[in-house]
């Protein structure tokens, strides 16, 4: 550089860095135009009470809300489930409410279905088309008929739902969300109350396939029992061993991990039963409708070598859990998701729960407490999901409004959803983000996002009583949207007649006062701000009736298809739960706890196989199946059997807000048709094969050196 | 003889614009931050000095709680729906309201982040207002009169015997 660049270049930056210092620096101070009516003072934050309905655990949260705006989620310390912790999903719940992409106002489609064209409307429009479609459909008259879908409902919206329904006349109600507890019909117990496993007391624990550390139907009560059953207890710290072919976190929390074969997870149980057997009182067995002898023939077969075999875990490893499951007492055994989605899983649920009859360890400290509900659920099965989607594609149906799923995301194409939505002349989607199956909707319903929202939220785990955690609007709702109860009521009143009869309250809000502090409302502010109403005490157990026993088959030879020599193993991600979490962008930007994978998907591949294939750690892979394709970034990880891959549910979204739209793969889309037990529409483990495409994986983990700074590879 | 005046020709500019650097650095040329112009020219002099409001009146939450507060827009309109209601600065009070948006006024003074600052405390210690604020009632432009650095916190802390512990204000 000559002597006379430099001079110009420093003079030009000298002259760049002392006009820096011109801007001006000040912020805006921006005041109310009117202060809130309760007098918010600024700098002064208010606790509200409140429940977190991002998955069906149903934990008690406080939420801060200053100069009228919520900032900051925290547990209830009073609630029983949760007892002041809270997950990243609750935690994000102020993610949800802020977040750009909410629906705003009421929609109508504007372009081809599918097209994400829309137009806004009034609120006054949307209820007369979709009082227009309900009114033929009167008891009575002939002709076709709604379907209503949303989640697993409880209480007294799930009373407010039945009474629309009935007014309404033909409307059927289909309640099925992935994830919900509803796989439990199937148990041993022939149970679908109130079910809280008593970790906190026990002294050896196993879980087949039972992730509740990661999802597991309460995670955060099951969390916090097992750190006590761990710590909390001055001589005793209680032992873990878990069974299943993937290192999830709760495996990696275990002290033995028995990597069984999917699928044959159950035979380990039958060697357990065998050898505890001879232990068992024969009275104790009769009371349950079960012949000691019959369960001897039934077990006789699975002798530890023999298990071992069919298992592909080593002799010595099975023998010591069961050793110590013989010897310990009190001792629990807890089987999942995980094991329940095989497609011998009901019957292998039934064979693994066996143990806690033998165990002794049914409605006893240290085991699994039953409790009957106040009012049995409503959940679907997928028998019934199956029968509504037949009635959808027949054309029998004039109007399908949905709430709180997304089918779309959730069912494989197998199922045909969306073959069968075109089906339907009005298709009705109540809210918070324009996700997969709102787009094919016609006519779109802001829904309140949770922190908005009054409800109960009522735990089907993890509780020994009757539970009603109450939600509360802690602000004050920031767009034009309106609560799906209150949607009914508002449909209701237009319909009048028979329906408006049914349904008369004049809003959620004040059925709910009613209902739980009816004319009292010193009681109603006490049950608010305690967060809803607990048991002072367990409520009796219910004693177990007749079982039936589970009969498992073995699965197919792991190399049974040539073509497909892997097992891909889909599980739901802690993060995202069925999927609806990947909005926000907290939950993506959280380091996936076994790999440290941020804002994506991987496949998780053995390093042995990965070495038979030729793949390196972050190269692009090509996972198929027989009914599809997806392209993945492979994650060596040696925490899982050489013939099986994984991946996580939750990413792949088309819709869903700027954060998850178009970001990872839907592996649901390997699944070929509706088969797989337990009520899980998704097989546990689906054929498939896996080769290298390229080494530009772009796998984003926090571990990496470069970490979750590679913004360009994340695309925000 | 000649070089040395010559090498000292050439340093002198230089010497010169270090100088001027350091005397613009410490000059108060930001004028334009201390004592910027408002989206409504509302003049302390008149409403402390002349009327004699206490500060009380507007920044309600002064004793209470951390933060001072600003008067909602409601709070100015409630007196100047009768008083000066004609005057132009007044009229565009006015529209403010009646376009439902909030005045955004330009912020004087910042805490850096990581600082906890409460003005109910210091109130309450029995300092005035004016001892940072600086004598309102005599500015129609309201101006920064300190810079709110951590050495002028700690200068005042000592003066009073408050306390010096890092937990004090770094919460």
């Amino acid at each position: 550089m000559k002597r006379r660049t430099f001079l110009q270049l420093s003079g030009m930056a000298a002259a760049g860095s002392a006009l820096a210092g011109c801007r001006k620096g000040n912020e805006k101070l921006i005041p109310f135009l009117v202060p809130p009516e309760d007098g918010a003072t600024p700098g002064i934050a208010d606790w509200y009470a409140s429940a977190c309905r991002q998955c069906p655990a149903g934990c008690g949260i406080l939420v801060k809300v200053s100069a009228g705006r919520a900032r900051k989620v925290e547990g209830n310390p009073r609630h029983p489930i949760n007892r002041g912790k809270l997950c990243p999903r609750g935690q994000s719940l102020v993610q949800e409410l802020y977040h750009p992409d909410r629906l705003r106002t009421p929609l109508k489609r504007s372009g081809p279905r599918g097209s994400g064209q829309f137009v806004q409307i009034s609120w006054e429009e949307a209820l007369a088309t979709l009082a227009d479609r309900l009114r033929p459909l009167a008891p009575g008259d002939a002709g076709k008929s709604a379907v209503l879908w949303t989640p697993p409902l409880q209480g007294y919206l799930a009373e407010l739902v039945a009474r629309f329904g009935q007014g309404v006349g033909r409307l059927q109600h289909l309640a099925w969300e992935p994830f919900a507890p509803e796989w439990r019909r199937q148990s041993l117990y022939g149970h679908q109350g109130l079910i809280d496993y008593d970790i906190e007391n026990t002294q050896y624990l196993v879980s087949f396939g039972a992730d509740f550390i990661d999802s597991h139907l309460s995670p955060v009560r099951f969390n916090y029992a097992f750190g006590r059953m761990r710590q909390e207890r001055p001589t005793v710290r209680g032992r873990f061993t878990y069974v299943g072919p993937r290192l999830s976190l709760t495996a990696a929390s275990a002290d033995r991990w028995l990597p069984a074969r999917p699928g044959t997870e159950w035979t380990i149980a039958m060697a357990m039963a065998k050898r505890l057997l001879p232990q068992v009182e024969p009275r104790v067995l009769a009371a349950a409708g079960l012949d000691t002898a019959e369960l001897a023939r039934l077990t006789e077969p699975y002798s530890v070598a023999v298990v071992a075999e069919l298992t592909g875990v080593r002799a010595t490893d099975i023998e010591a859990a069961v050793a110590k499951l013989v010897a310990i007492r009190p001792a629990l055994v807890i089987a999942g998701e995980m094991l329940v989605a095989q497609r011998n899983g009901p019957e292998a649920l039934r064979a693994v729960e066996l143990l806690n009859l033998l165990l002794g360890s049914v409605n006893t400290p240290g085991g699994v407490y039953l409790t009957r509900p106040e009012a049995p659920g409503n959940d679907s099965s997928l028998a019934e999901l199956q029968q509504t989607l037949a009635t959808l594609q027949a054309g029998n149906c004039d109007l399908l409004l949905l709430q709180g799923v997304n089918p779309t995301y959730n069912l494989p194409p197998g199922f045909g959803f969306t073959e069968a939505l075109a089906q339907v002349p009005l298709v009705v989607s109540c809210a918070t983000f324009l996700d997969d199956t709102v787009r094919f909707a016609d006519l779109v319903l802001p829904d309140h996002a949770n922190l908005e929202s009054w409800g109960e939220a009522i735990p089907s785990a993890g509780a020994r009583g009757h539970t009603v955690g109450l939600l509360q609007g802690v602000v004050k709702p920031l767009h034009d949207s309106r609560s799906f109860p209150d949607l009914l009521i508002a449909l209701a009143q237009t319909l009048g007649g028979a329906t408006g009869a049914a349904v008369s309250e004049k809003s959620f809000l004040e059925g709910l006062q009613q209902r739980h502090a009816a004319g009292n409302p010193a009681r109603w502010n006490e049950l608010l701000a305690q967060g809803g109403i607990f048991p002072a005490e367990a409520a009796p157990p219910e004693p177990l009736r007749q079982v039936s026993l589970g009969r498992p088959e073995l699965p197919p030879a792991a190399d049974a298809d040539p073509d497909f020599p892997l097992q891909l193993q889909i599980y739901p991600s802690s993060a995202f739960h069925d999927g609806h979490g990947a909005a926000l962008p907290w939950l993506q930007q959280l380091p996936d706890p076994m790999t440290t994978a941020v804002w994506g998907s991987w496949l998780e591949i053995n390093p042995q196989t990965a070495a038979r294939l030729g793949i390196a750690h972050g190269d692009l892979v090509e996972v198929g199946s027989a009914a599809g394709t997806v392209q993945l970034p492979a994650f060596l990880y040696p925490g899982i059997r050489p013939e099986v891959v994984a991946t996580p549910l939750g990413q792949g979204h088309q819709g869903l807000g700027r954060y998850a739209d178009g970001r990872g793969v839907n592996p649901l889309q390997l699944s070929s048709a509706p088969e797989g037990g337990g009520g899980f529409p998704v097989p546990g483990t689906i054929p498939v094969r896996v080769r290298r495409l390229s080494e530009a994986g772009e796998l984003v983990t926090a571990g990496h050196p470069e970490g979750s700074y590679r913004r360009e590879l994340l695309g925000i | 003889m000649k070089k040395k005046l010559l090498i000292a020709i050439l340093l002198l500019p230089l010497l010169a614009a270090v100088i001027g650097l350091v005397v613009l650095y410490h000059l108060p040329l930001d004028l334009e931050d201390r004592a910027p112009s408002q989206p409504i020219a509302f003049s302390h002099r008149q409403h402390v000095g002349e009327m004699a409001i206490d500060c009380r009146f507007c920044h309600r939450s002064v004793d209470v709680s951390a933060i001072a507060g600003i008067p909602d827009v409601d709070l100015c309109r409630a007196c100047h729906l009768f008083i000066a209601v004609d005057r132009p600065e007044i009229t565009r009070l006015a529209e403010f309201w009646q376009q439902n948006q909030p005045i955004p006024w330009e912020r004087l003074y910042r805490i850096p982040d990581h600082t906890y600052f409460p003005h109910m405390m210091h109130l309450n210690a029995g300092l005035e207002c004016g001892g940072c604020h600086g004598a309102v009632e005599t500015m129609a432009v309201t101006r920064r009169v300190v810079a709110t650095k951590m050495g002028w916190c700690l200068n005042c802390h000592r003066e009073h015997g408050a306390s010096i512990d890092c937990w004090t204000c770094h919460r």
